[in-house]
């Protein structure tokens, strides 16, 4: 799994890529955290997620309530059709706020 | 003095010079036809030298019978080369002061030397060489290092360093520190005091042995040198057990030496410096024996023999407390293990329309199932699996599987009972962890079966001459969400031969062959599709086995459940 991130327009994007699994999912947890913990609204981007597994999605799960409770923002981004995949079957995709590119945060 | 960079821009006046008259006896001595008058005229010239020759062929070193009062007469007695030895021998002595060389204890060098002398005369004997001359060579073969300092004084700090390594390890260091060996100074000085070839050659070469130069005779000498540098050594090395086993080892090469014979030749190193002491009038302290040496030698060894035998000792305290702590949490593991077993439901009879099996990647699952009859015969049923693996995920799993069978007992509608569970596992969430789970009832006599899936897999309705019909998901996985609705699933009725499949992301994700694509939604239907005149018990079975052939482990755990039709017999 690779991580970088970035700011804009108001948001830190954590933009994942590879596969998000049970050995990498600590560090993504970690990051979005982070950058949470430090009042930035969050945009996750998983448009180059080849995998991710059910420990990587609890990872967003937590970012997600996260931001709930602290009135902060938080959505993913330009999702992978693998990772997608995932988040339909598990209906998930109904819970996440998902949005296509930045340009859509303003919705949020 | 001017410090010369090299030893090319020495000259003559910047070495130490014996004086004039034992210069010309050192010369005379080295043609073949010289008079002992001549000699005699020439040791007059020196009252000093000549007193101190006599003093010093009169001692017991050269055990004369009786006592000799002229030049003349010493060399009529002794030779005309060992009067030349004698005056070389006190030419060094004297041609660096006690104190010329601030830092550098000249009387420990003395001493190294004495026993550099007293070890090669020795020696002498083992090769057939002249005792006399190995004993003047054995004095003179280090001296090149003191005039290096003698040269170089602000360098003094480094004798006691130089002197602790064995002389091999020395001679590189002496490279190093001074850009030249004691060898190539002892060379120039040869040439400047006109000493004879063969001693000249041996002095040079005597860590150089093997030279091409050397005839058989100044080899010998050459070998005699070296074995006496390594028995010096032996004293003042750091390392003394090392250097110990090489001498012995050069001794026994190049001397034929037994061990007995070394030994009793480095026992009696000590006694012999005392006499030679004496005799040159060079003051020296009382020395080491060598049985004491060997002592600190053995001490050593066994400090070395002990701390190595305590960090093995060590070690395999360690590996034995950490093969006890893994047996530990192995039976801790196991214990948790059989836990989890016993959530599962006890196997009812062979014709119980509802069969499942979990197999875990790790020793510990985070998917779990369960079933039980109600009162009016239907049965409450599940399968479900908690995110993430190992010891968190089986805790959760266990809470899980509680609330489901203990609020099962009194709410009859799946979509509510998985609300409970939601609300429940909500309130002390962390980490994100989530449960997908599959809740419903079933009555065997009717065939009805009504469910609610909150975030699992869809179950797959297998019915003869029929595609394969998904159910999919009605809401998202439990636990991340309070007071959010699970809507039922349509109403689903399993008529004879119908099958219905529940199942665990384990089994859409495993891998049929290392290396190849996951099996996927449609290739866990084509599978089943297969496998469907098998008894329920061989169809899950035959499922789990072909995902464990394809590779040694497991990636996720695999929970499958399969749910009957009415029977025709029913």
């Amino acid at each position: 799994m690779e991580c970088t991130t970035r700011s804009e327009n108001g948001f830190t994007i954590v933009a994942l890529s590879g596969e998000v699994d049970l050995h990498y999912s600590p560090k993504a947890r970690e990051i979005i955290l982070k950058y949470l913990g430090d009042k930035n609204h969050v945009l996750v981007d998983l448009a180059d997620v080849s995998y991710i597994d059910s420990s990587g999605v609890a990872s967003l799960v937590e970012g997600f309530q996260h931001a709930r409770t602290h009135d902060l923002k938080f959505a993913l981004m330009g999702v992978s059709e693998a990772a997608m995949q995932i988040l339909q079957l598990s209906r998930l995709d109904k819970v996440f706020p998902i949005i296509a590119s930045v340009a859509d945060a303003d919705q949020l | 003095m001017s410090q010369p960079a090299t030893l090319d821009q020495l000259k003559p006046s910047d070495l130490p010079s014996p004086p004039q008259a034992a210069l010309q006896i050192l010369r005379a001595c080295s043609q073949d036809d010289v008079s002992s008058t001549a000699l005699s005229v020439l040791a007059e010239k020196d009252p000093v030298l000549t007193a101190e020759l006599l003093r010093v062929v009169n001692t017991p070193f050269f055990g004369l019978s009786r006592k000799v009062q002229s030049l003349s007469h010493a060399v009529t007695i002794l030779g005309q080369r060992t009067l030349r030895n004698l005056v070389l021998c006190l030419s060094v002595r004297d041609a660096i002061g006690k104190d010329a060389i601030p830092g550098l204890d000249t009387q420990i060098y003395w001493e190294d030397s004495l026993r550099r002398a007293v070890s090669a005369k020795l020696l002498a004997p083992y090769l057939k060489q002249d005792p006399d001359n190995c004993f003047t060579a054995g004095l003179l073969q280090d001296f090149g290092l003191l005039v290096l300092f003698y040269l170089r004084p602000e360098m003094a700090l480094y004798w006691d360093e130089l002197r602790g390594l064995d002389p091999e390890a020395r001679l590189s260091a002496e490279q190093q520190y001074f850009a030249h060996s004691h060898t190539e100074v002892i060379t120039l000085l040869a040439n400047a005091w006109d000493l004879p070839e063969e001693l000249g050659q041996a002095l040079g070469h005597h860590h150089d042995c093997d030279n091409a130069d050397l005839d058989q005779n100044q080899q010998s000498l050459c070998h005699i040198l070296h074995c006496a540098d390594w028995m010096n050594a032996v004293f003042n090395a750091t390392d003394k057990s090392t250097v110990l086993n090489r001498t012995q080892q050069l001794l026994q090469t190049h001397c034929a030496m037994e061990e007995d014979a070394i030994s009793a030749c480095l026992n009696t190193l000590s006694e012999e410096m005392d006499v030679a002491a004496r005799s040159l009038g060079l003051n020296i302290e009382s020395q080491p024996e060598f049985e004491q040496i060997m002592r600190e030698a053995n001490v050593k060894l066994a400090e070395a023999n002990l701390s190595y035998q305590e960090l093995t000792w060590k070690l395999e305290q360690t590996l034995k407390e950490r093969d006890a702590l893994a047996a530990e949490l192995e039976a801790e593991l196991q214990l948790a293990r059989e836990i989890q077993e016993s959530l599962l439901p006890k196997e009812l009879s062979d014709d119980f329309p509802i069969t499942g099996l979990n197999v875990s990647a790790r020793q510990l699952s985070g998917d779990f199932y369960d079933y039980f009859v109600l009162k009016d015969g239907r049965i409450y049923f599940n399968l479900a699996d908690v995110s993430g693996k190992g010891v968190y995920a089986a805790l959760l799993m266990a809470k899980t599987s509680s609330l489901f069978h203990c609020l099962g007992k009194h709410i009859h509608q799946p979509d509510k009972l998985l609300a409970h569970i939601n609300n429940e596992l909500c309130e002390t969430a962390i980490r994100g962890m989530f449960v997908t789970m599959i809740a419903g009832i079933y009555d065997p006599k009717t065939g009805a079966l009504k469910m609610a899936n909150a975030g699992n897999p869809p179950a797959l309705l297998f019915s003869p001459g029929k595609e394969v019909q998904a159910i999919e998901a009605t809401a998202s996985p439990l636990g991340i969400m309070p007071k959010v609705p699970f809507p039922l699933a349509p109403d689903v009725q399993l008529g004879e031969n119908d099958c219905l499949y529940l199942f665990s992301d384990g089994a859409t994700e495993g891998y049929l062959q290392e290396g190849a694509e996951m099996l996927g939604l449609e290739g866990l239907q084509q599978l089943i599709m297969s496998l469907h005149e098998l008894a329920p018990k061989e169809q899950l079975q035959t499922i789990v086995e072909k995902f464990s052939a394809a590779s040694a482990t497991l990636h996720d755990d695999i929970t499958i459940m399969l749910i009957e039709g009415k029977r025709p017999h029913a």
